[in-house]
């Protein structure tokens, strides 16, 4: 055997070897990297119709706040949460539904009748009765559900 | 580029030395059976990198210990595997583990000058025995439960201290939450440690010592 052949020999068993261990690698690899942002790419919102009450309850140009406790399922844990929405009409036939969170950074806004606005404690965000902003930091108005009425029942969904 | 960027490298940390000093060593004429080391450590490789995947969701309680488990194995992309891997490879690690020091015996490898590389093996067994036992109980179904109960109970059956090495495995008399938490704590923190260390100075000595050849019949 020729010294050059030796070195050849050496040389290919050594790029089979990377070539495995790359191949273990990638094995591991991209499963374990679609194994840690698998819950991330998760759809969180509910897709069902939530029935929140009576629409008679709600007076005529005024938001009204809503609640209803629903199941959610975040892992392997069932929790019940609230869903709150303010549910605005002018004149009873076409309905509005916000969500009371600020589009901020996330506080509960709540609605002042003598100001006609939304307040946000946090840091003085403003909306208007429809959810747009007035004034402050909030980037966009408040987000809102898909509603819809059932004979003596509100429904919303999250969009 | 590459081999400026590897020379600049070597000047400052000297890594060529190293990894000769690892993977082109002289080594003796031997057949597969002398690879049955490096076979448990690339097991114990993939039961490190599978067991610290694993964290990302395990919860060692006992009202959630159980459904993390089937929410690893059945909702997580690629969960099945990771779980697969780990569970299987633990098996795997013993069987290894045990060939590995069979044909250490058989060979007579644990001879002068290798006797601390022998008694350091015996503690990596033991260790990896520890993470089989410990581990067995952290998907806490009834399996795991059950086989708890009697493994703390075999313990307990040792002469005067018995009682004790059972309420300190346990965590107290009976098999609770304090339990699952403690095999946790030391099926991820003290065993690994306890390896990382043990496996350090035997690989060293591996190294060092050079491993031994295939011992031959008398010669005049």
């Amino acid at each position: 055997m020729s010294e050059e052949a030796q070195v050849q020999r050496r040389d290919f068993l050594s790029l089979i070897t990377w070539a495995i261990g790359a191949l273990i690698g990638a094995g591991i690899g991209i499963p374990a990297i679609a194994y840690i942002v698998g819950p991330a790419l998760k759809k969180e919102t509910s897709q069902e119709w939530i029935p929140i009450g009576s629409p008679s309850k709600i007076e005529l140009g005024t938001p009204t706040l809503f609640k209803a406790n629903i199941e959610r399922t975040t892992g392997w844990i069932v929790n019940q949460e609230e869903v709150s929405a303010y549910v605005f009409t002018e004149d009873g036939r076409t309905y509005i539904a916000m969500s009371n969170v600020c589009s901020h950074l996330g506080c509960r806004v709540r609605w002042i009748a003598e100001q006609q606005s939304f307040f946000c404690p946090c840091h003085n965000g403003v909306f208007d009765k429809e959810g747009n902003v007035v004034s402050g930091p909030p980037p966009r108005p408040l987000d809102r559900f898909q509603v819809k009425v059932e004979g003596e029942q509100l429904f919303l969904k999250e969009a | 580029m590459a081999t400026r960027v590897g020379e600049w490298l070597d000047q400052r940390l000297g890594w060529r030395a190293v990894w000769s000093a690892i993977f082109l060593r002289k080594m003796p004429k031997v057949n597969w059976l002398y690879t049955l080391g490096s076979a448990t450590l690339f097991v114990a490789l993939n039961q490190m990198v599978t067991g610290i995947l694993l964290t990302i969701y395990y919860v060692p309680s006992p009202d959630q210990a159980y459904d993390s488990v089937q929410y690893i194995t059945t909702q997580v992309p690629a969960g099945w595997l990771i779980r697969g891997l780990h569970h299987w490879g633990a098996s795997v690690m013993v069987v290894l583990t045990v060939l590995h020091m069979l044909r250490v015996i058989f060979y007579g490898a644990y001879k002068y000058p290798r006797e601390v590389t022998w008694f350091t093996g015996i503690g990596l067994l033991v260790t990896v025995i520890g993470f089989g036992f410990t581990g067995y109980l952290l998907p806490w179904d009834q399996k795991a439960f059950w086989a708890t109960t009697v493994g703390t109970r075999i313990a307990e059956v040792t002469p005067v201290i018995g009682e004790s090495i059972l309420r300190i495995m346990r965590g107290g008399s009976e098999l609770t939450a304090i339990t699952l938490a403690r095999f946790f704590g030391v099926h991820v923190w003290f065993l690994p440690a306890a390896l990382l260390v043990i496996l350090g100075v035997h690989l060293f000595l591996v190294i060092r010592n050079g491993i031994s050849s295939v011992p031959k019949k008398e010669q005049e």
